[in-house]
């Protein structure tokens, strides 16, 4: 037996054998890698493409009456077990649709679910638009024309002229309040502090004044709640939108694909400089955008020297015994902690151990509301350093031990003490190595998620961590990240189809953001290599 | 006084303080449990080009280093005995290696230029020397450039990556990184074996004129060339010294049997 399988199987078709096997695993590998990519690719882009608006008649699962809405196809999918009691598996895919009614003169947006069936007829209207409004909801209505302060009727055609005066309007509005209102204020409060009496001449000057923007501003809300736009549902039904809250009227239906792309280009634009709206399903991101740059570039910034000086003193000075051999075991061993222990850590360490004292110690006036002894972002920075320090210390390492010893010897023999050799010769030798090892970490960083919940990343964070106020930069507070929000979008996408395809949106983003530093690293990495290529 | 002119035969046995460079007396060294150098002693005259040869692993390498205290870099190595520098024995504890170094030059076999342009190549000792001013580095650079040879093929590029050089002109770069610190002694660790014979005249010419300025000792497995360029040569077999003697009567009647043997290939 054994012999005839040596014969049947004979050392070329072995050779074969196995060549082909590891070059199938390899394009599983592959494939399993482009569908990834793909995949978050064609979802994540929906989030921009502008989809067309459908005008639909379907009938209604109880009544049986049939009615006409606008709306737009979310996404289809298996008929999730509920539901499918009382349905047909063979009505097919449930679709999700968001759709615009207007009831009781009012304009009400709905996710539904209904089955193909349940649709009677299906069309493209050219003169459908799409509503975006102020809160990040989308409305799919037909514009009827424009109602301003002295005119009943304007034609849509000034709808921009029209909405420029309403913006107008707007900004005259936000600067009295910020800055004649709210130094008001704060005056009315420091006397009240002050205990000045309610009749001193200075306090009726400012009430008088503060009675006067007051006026102002009740003059100016009204002339804005004079410009609507008068809209209607599929049915005819019409509605007031105050043209305030509109952030744009576009017409999907009308655009060729080069008017598509121009218009995904904006929406691009928006997510990365928008904040997010509608309890993180719609608007855009930039918040956790910024939030993870900094954190990344925070904790570069702390782990670049450790990492570095503690793998020069590991490689280049520790001596070769077996303490340091376990250093180092236990160093490659720190990467595969899991990353919520080390959340936990510099919860309890960072957070409450060493910020609280900070706390009692130099801010014990603010006590007890606490102000470093709370989750913040340099707390997530030094945590997140702490985490990715022995990739740091791992690839420095690698890179100082194949300097040449003949660069190390030339050294030396000039008359260079240890400390210069490795200065001024080993590390620019070693700095692609270390290089590597820097974005690697930033690469960790930017992808996790369980340990900066612990320490600092929110959902929403109502201020960034860089404004105009001294000093500037407050890494104190609490910031937002793009896995910690990817990780809140996953819930909503359990209840809102439309928060799935920002969540996709936002993964898209992250990708191109590892995506992006990997292709810096092997740039810059090449490029060193080259300025120290040695034949 | 030495006449730089006349191959003038000094007594290597008692040679004055003043004509020595180097005074090595019973040096022994270990790597390890390993004896490499065995009871070393002899005087390396002033101005004058000592050659080192003798089988490939004998020791002419650590023998050289010993001079500049390069083995300290070895782990596991321990001597004993005397190396004298100006009557100063520079394996003292309290002895200043870097400023040893700086001092007496060492170029190896292969050319390590650093990942540095060709003058910060040339600059790397000076700066390490605490000089900073930019003419003074200018002038040491072109002086240093000129000395070895180089400054024509490259002055028009200093600026360049050193990398970017042939392996001669590398080696030529080395000389001239060295020469810039104006050594009084310079090691020379077969500097010509990676070389072609154009730019292995070249070396050997500027050996010859850089006597006037310092002593130098050189290794070298190739027999024509030290007893072309050098004034005395030392045999070295397993560790120990065998013959030590002016060049010309060592090439021509060697003394001892192992040198012969040596010099007329019979091993080696
Ligand atoms: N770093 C080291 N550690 C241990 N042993 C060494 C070391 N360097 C050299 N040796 C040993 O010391 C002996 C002398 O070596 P050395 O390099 O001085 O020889 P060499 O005469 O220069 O030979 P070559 O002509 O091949 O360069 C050899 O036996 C070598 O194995
Ligand atoms: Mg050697």
């Amino acid at each position: 037996m054994k012999s005839a399988i040596g014969k049947i199987y004979t050392a070329d078709k072995r050779q074969a054998l196995a060549v082909g096997l590891a070059a199938s695993m390899a394009a599983v590998l592959l494939l399993s890698l482009i569908s990834i990519v793909i995949f978050i690719l064609i979802r994540g882009s929906s989030y921009f493409w502008p989809a067309s608006i459908n005008t639909i008649e379907y009938s209604d699962f109880h009544s049986g009456k049939t009615e006409q809405v606008f709306g737009q196809i979310l996404m289809s999918r298996v008929p999730a077990s509920t539901f499918a009691e009382d349905r047909v598996i063979e009505q097919g895919l449930e679709q999700h649709w968001l759709m615009s009614r207007v009831e009781n003169g009012e304009l009400i947006q709905s996710n539904e679910i209904i089955l193909p069936t349940q649709i009677v007829s299906s069309r493209n209207e050219l003169d459908i638009a799409e509503l975006r409004l102020t809160d990040g909801t989308r409305a799919f209505i037909a514009p009827a024309g424009i109602r301003t302060e002295d005119r009943e009727y304007v034609d849509l055609v000034e709808f921009s002229d029209v909405h420029k005066n309403v913006k107008i309007l707007q900004r005259q509005l936000k600067v009295i309040r910020d800055e004649h209102l709210s130094p008001i204020h704060r005056q009315i409060a420091q006397y009240d502090r002050d205990g000045v009496a309610l009749d001193a001449p200075a306090r009726v000057k400012l009430l008088n004044e503060f009675e006067h923007f007051q006026r102002a501003i009740g003059n100016l809300e009204q002339a804005l709640n004079g410009y609507q736009l008068v809209v209607r549902d599929a049915m005819g039904k019409q509605a007031l939108v105050p043209m305030g809250n509109i952030v744009s009227v576009n017409f999907p239906n009308r655009l060729g694909f080069w008017g598509k792309m121009g218009f995904a280009a904006q929406r691009i634009w928006g997510f990365l400089t928008e904040e997010p709206k509608l309890a993180n399903t719609a608007g855009g991101v930039f918040p956790a955008l910024f939030g993870t740059v900094l954190m990344i570039l925070l904790m570069t910034v702390i782990v670049t020297p450790f990492g570095v000086l503690a793998a020069i003193y590991l490689s280049e000075y520790a001596p070769n015994n077996s303490l340091t051999a376990a250093v180092r075991i236990a160093v490659s061993n720190m990467a595969g902690v899991p990353s919520i222990v080390y959340g936990v850590f510099g919860l309890g360490f960072f957070v409450y151990g060493i910020g609280g004292t900070i706390d009692s110690l130099f801010y014990s006036d603010r006590l007890p509301s606490p102000t470093f002894g709370t989750p913040g972002l340099f707390w997530a920075s030094l945590t997140m350093a702490l985490l990715t320090l022995p990739v740091v210390i791992v690839a420095t390492e690698e890179g100082l031990k194949r300097v040449p010893q003949g660069l190390r010897d030339s050294s030396y023999a000039l008359g260079a003490t240890k400390i210069e050799t490795i200065w001024y010769t080993v590390l620019p030798v070693a700095s692609p190595a270390i290089m590597t090892g820097v974005i690697l970490a930033c690469a960790r960083a930017a992808g996790e998620v369980a340990p900066l919940m612990l320490v600092g990343a929110v959902k929403f964070a109502p201020t960034l961590p860089v404004d105009g106020d001294f000093p500037f930069l407050h890494v104190e507070r609490q910031f937002m990240h793009l896995g910690v929000f990817i990780y809140d979008g996953t819930f909503h996408s359990q209840v809102n189809s439309q928060g799935s395809s920002m969540m996709f949106a936002a993964c898209l983003l992250l990708l191109v953001c590892v995506f992006g530093l990997n292709f810096v690293a092997i740039k810059l990495r090449s490029r060193l290599r080259k300025r120290y290529a040695r034949d | 006084m030495l006449n730089l002119f006349e191959r003038e035969k000094l007594d290597l046995q008692s040679l004055s303080p003043s004509d020595t460079a180097i005074n090595v007396e019973g040096l022994n060294l270990w790597f390890g449990k390993k004896q490499v150098l065995n009871d070393i002693s002899m005087k390396i005259p002033k101005h004058r080009i000592t050659a080192l040869i003798g089988q490939s692993g004998c020791g002419k390498s650590t023998l050289i280093s010993s001079f500049n205290r390069m083995n300290d870099l070895v782990d596991g190595c321990r001597y004993l005995g005397k190396v004298e520098i100006d009557g100063r024995d520079i394996n003292h504890s309290r002895e200043n290696v870097a400023r040893l170094r700086a001092s007496v030059g060492m170029v190896f076999q292969r050319p390590n230029p650093f990942p540095m342009s060709i003058y910060e190549n040339v600059c790397y000792g000076l700066k390490l020397q605490g000089m900073s001013l930019r003419r003074t580095l200018d002038d040491s650079v072109e002086q240093a450039l000129r000395d070895a040879a180089l400054w024509e093929e490259v002055k028009d590029r200093l600026f360049e990556p050193a990398n970017i050089l042939s392996g001669g002109q590398q080696q030529r770069l080395v000389f001239a990184r060295a020469l810039a610190l104006q050594p009084d002694i310079l090691l020379l660790d077969e500097p010509t074996s990676a070389l072609d014979p154009l730019t292995t005249l070249y070396i050997e010419e500027l050996m010859i004129s850089l006597k006037k300025r310092c002593t130098v000792i050189i290794v070298t497995h190739n027999m024509q060339q030290a007893a072309r360029v050098s004034d005395y040569t030392a045999f070295i077999h397993q560790g120990e010294l065998i013959e030590y003697a002016d060049s010309d009567s060592l090439f021509t009647m060697p003394v001892k049997k192992q040198t012969e043997d040596y010099i007329t290939g019979r091993y080696g």
